[in-house]
Formats: C-alpha cells, structure tokens, sequence
C-alpha cells in the first residue's frame, strides 16, 4: 500500500505535510531559510536543525539518534551551499504508532526511520527549499525461519506474525540511484545484505530508461503503489494542480 | 491551460527537447527560478513545480507558489519598519529573516536636514535595490536615475492582508494573472491597493468596512483557486454587502 500525504496542514509554517505509512503517523513543519543563532551560523552553508518529537513524552536518546542520522542524509540533498548563513528547521511530531512497535523485538528507531525521512522530504517539497536530489527510504527484515525472504517495507502486523529477526535494514537512496543512508541491526552476511540492497534500490528508485519528462503521469495505480519515486511524482502533481487550479477555473 | 503540464522533482534534469526554442539562436538561455546549470551543459531542477518555458525570451522556470519568499533585485515588496538606525530604516521582508536597510536619505525629496520620521512597524512600498545570498537585501524608494519615487513610499492608513506569493505574482501580472475581482469591485467603490511581491496585500478604501471587504475578497480568491466566474460572484456578494 502506498503512504498516505497531507499537504499544507499547518498554514504557518512554511512548508508542511502529514505523512501516514503502516499506521505510522507523522506531522512534518519547515521553516527556512530564516534567521540564524550567530553560534550555529556557518559561513558558506545552511545550518540544519531537525528536531523529532515522539508520541508520547519528552525527546530521549532515541530521538537525538533519529535526529542525527536524518541531519546528515538531508544535509546531503538540501543545497546548503545556494543560502548561505542561513537555517533551515525541520519539525518531526511523531503522531501515532501501530501498537505493535514495542512488542518486536527489534531496534524500533530503524522501524519509523523510512518514516520520518519520506516527511521531512515532503515538508521540504512544500517549503521550496532548494534541493539536489530526491531521497527515498524503505526497511528490510530478513526472518529467522528458513525459506522465508525478506520482506519489504512490513507493516507492523506483517512483522509481528515473521518474527523473531535474523537482521533489519534501512536503506535510502537518492533520486539518481546513490545510496545516502544505511542502517542495519542483527547478524548477517554480505551476501544477505547485498541482496536486501538490491531489493530496495528497486523499491525506492524507477528503473532506467523509464519513464521521462511529461509522459510519467499515466501510470497504473498498480504500477505508483510499487515504486516510491513514482508515489512521490503523483504527490508532487496533486500539489501542481492544486496551485494551477485558477488556470482551468471558470 | 492546453497544454500539458511538466512535473518536476528536485535532481530532474530537463532534457534538451523540454527547453525552449528560440526563433532567434543568438539570444542566450535564460533559468528562472528552481533551475540551476550544472556545468558543462546539465540543467537540472531544485524545486518540485511545474516546468514553465516562455520560447520569445529563451526563458524556462518552475513555477511553485509555497514556501518563503526569498528576495531578488527588482521586486516591489512592502516591508515594515523595524527601528531607525543613524542612516538606515531597518525594514523586515519576512518574518524571523535578517533585517534589510533601507537609507533615510531614499526618500523622495528627503534630504539630510528633512529625513522622513518612520516609527516602528509603519510599513513601506519599497523596491529590492541589490539582494544576493552574500549580503543583506538594500531598499530603495526612488528611482535612482531620475530620482523621484514612482509611487513608492510609506503607506498611510489602510491594512495589511497576507495572501500566496503566486496571487502576489498574478496580481502584478496584469490580464495574464487572471484576476479580475479588483476591477470588478472598482466599477462600484474606490479604493487603493498596493501589492508587494512578498505575499502582502494593502488595502485602502476609506472606511474598515469597506478596506476588509476589499481584502478578504482577493484573500478568498486566492485561496478557492477561483476563476472568471468565482470572482464575478464574490464581486456581486462583496458589493451587495455595503
């Protein structure tokens, strides 16, 4: 199934999404470029802040991981160095999660990491801040039963009938097929990994020789729900349309 | 619109055929906004919008309308009064942005023995004199060739209603923007407006009644999305109230 997208939620912020996957839910808010604290301004690029609050209660260690690894993957698609001195705040709230999350047994940052990456790049579409790329994410576990393969992108029910896990894995790649961020938890070896790899390069990036310019907007509904750069190119147009809307208006 | 429209993503690169071709070969390609050139002869897109070409000015830009409004040379904003300085009005584009200056001395008529007295956050119809990301954006309320403001200057009175940076650019845009709820109000009551690129509407029309219902007409515009006949109805409405 296809994440779910809000745009424009919040009318002060200036740009913002909602972003529902898997019943993980996340509200997203960009404001940038603004004024800069003179301690954190750097002199030829943007300052990032990303800040995610959870569900429920105050940020914990958790969060401050979650926090630096989204910093860094979006420090390398923001073009930091076209506003200078400037900075760039990226609000994560964390709505809701599915009830199973704490009963998995894994290491549940990695689980709302796709998440929280797949927001905070709508929140940045909407804020027309300028970027290099697009980034798309999605997870991998690999079961310990045997004959079972990786399953992609799980729901929380899906992971909970599958469980225990031999490894997870995140994988986020941009939109010209370069990974960005990868991070995995468990036992496993290169050739696990490089297939799981393999598995979400194809999720995440459109094949070559696709689709072009224009004439990727016919697609089958079957075809957008498997490749999240296609999902993200029909967000991107409900967006246009809904901007261009007093072109065709009578 | 007929034709049908190009969705970019950030990192698309436009293909050659995407580009516009100019009757005249010599003149240059010119990249608006949300494109940038990566050398040697890459061009490629840094804003999700719709890829707009213009084939007699050899022009391609995205069109968008959210996010912040970032200045450039040449734009007609209205910025508010921050504080007065020794030489310099210090005026706020956007919220939470570096201040811009703004001299005294840029006024029209204004002189160093008769500088214009603007209190804090009185608001001013200015024109972007230099902006770039190296340097805070400079003001200016003349024309510096002929010296005299054009209409520019502090505005008076009236009010001030936020509305999108792409009804700001319509509105500027004369008959191509399509917004015709201004002329239809102005056949039945005066009023003035002044528009600044950076998403803010003045409106003056004598009493409050009538300067909000002036303003909240474009703002309903402007969020419906609302063409020929939508504006000839809110027209109708608006006037039928006062």
């Amino acid at each position: 199934m296809a994440p779910e997208a809000l745009l424009s939620p919040l009318h002060r912020a200036d740009g913002s999404a909602t972003y529902t996957h898997n019943r993980y839910s996340i509200l997203g808010a960009v404001n940038g470029p603004i004024e800069v604290q003179r301690r954190d301004e750097m002199p030829e690029e943007a300052t990032i802040e990303v800040n995610v609050r959870p569900a429920v209660g105050v940020g914990s260690p958790k969060e401050r991981h979650l926090e630096t690894l989204l910093h860094s993957t979006l420090r390398s698609i923001i073009l930091v160095r076209s506003i200078p001195r400037t900075l760039v705040q990226i609000t994560l709230q964390i709505r809701s999660l599915p009830e199973e999350d704490a009963m998995l047994g894994v290491n549940t940052s990695l689980l709302i990491l796709p998440h929280l990456l797949h927001t905070a790049l709508l929140a940045l579409l909407f804020s027309s801040v300028p970027l290099r790329a697009i980034v798309t994410s999605v997870l991998v576990a690999i079961p310990f039963t045997k004959g079972a393969g990786p399953l992609l992108a799980p729901s929380a029910k899906e992971l909970m009938r599958a469980k225990p896990f031999k490894s997870i894995h995140v994988f986020a790649f941009s939109g010209d097929r370069k990974m960005l961020l990868n991070e995995s938890d468990g036992v496993f070896g290169f050739e696990e990994w490089d297939e799981a790899c393999e598995m979400a390069e194809e999720v995440c990036c459109k094949e070559e020789g696709g689709v072009g310019l224009g004439e990727g907007m016919e697609v089958d509904g079957q075809s957008a729900t498997e490749n999240l750069e296609q999902w993200l190119r029909e967000v991107v147009k409900s967006k246009v349309e809904r901007e261009q809307r007093w072109r065709v208006a009578t | 619109m007929s034709l049908p429209i190009s969705i970019v993503l950030p990192g698309d690169k436009i293909p050659p055929d995407s580009l516009p071709k100019p009757q005249n070969k010599k003149k240059a390609l010119t990249l608006g906004p949300g494109l940038r050139h990566i050398p040697p002869e890459t061009i490629a897109a840094s804003i999700a919008g719709a890829l707009v070409t213009d084939n007699k000015k050899n022009a391609a830009w995205i069109e968008y309308n959210s996010g912040r409004y970032l200045p450039s040379t040449g734009d007609l904003i209205i910025a508010t009064v921050h504080t007065s300085g020794g030489e310099n009005f210090n005026c706020s584009i956007t919220p939470n942005t570096p201040l811009a200056a703004l001299p005294h001395l840029s006024f029209e008529g204004a002189t160093r023995k008769t500088r214009p007295v603007l209190p804090p956050n009185s608001l001013v119809y200015t024109r972007i004199l230099s902006a770039s990301s190296a340097v805070a954006p400079e003001l200016t309320c003349v024309d510096p060739s002929t010296g005299k403001s054009e209409g520019l200057g502090p505005l008076k009175g009236g009010m001030v209603f936020p509305i999108s940076l792409g009804m700001a650019r319509r509105l500027l845009a004369g008959r191509k923007g399509g917004v015709s709820v201004l002329e239809g109000l102005s056949e039945k009551m005066g009023f003035e407006v002044v528009v600044g690129r950076n998403g803010m509407l003045w409106v003056e029309a004598g009493s409050v009644k009538r300067t909000l219902a002036v303003g909240r007409a474009v703002q309903e515009v402007d969020e419906g999305g609302l063409g020929e006949k939508g504006q000839k109805k809110v027209v109708e409405r608006v006037l039928k109230g006062i």
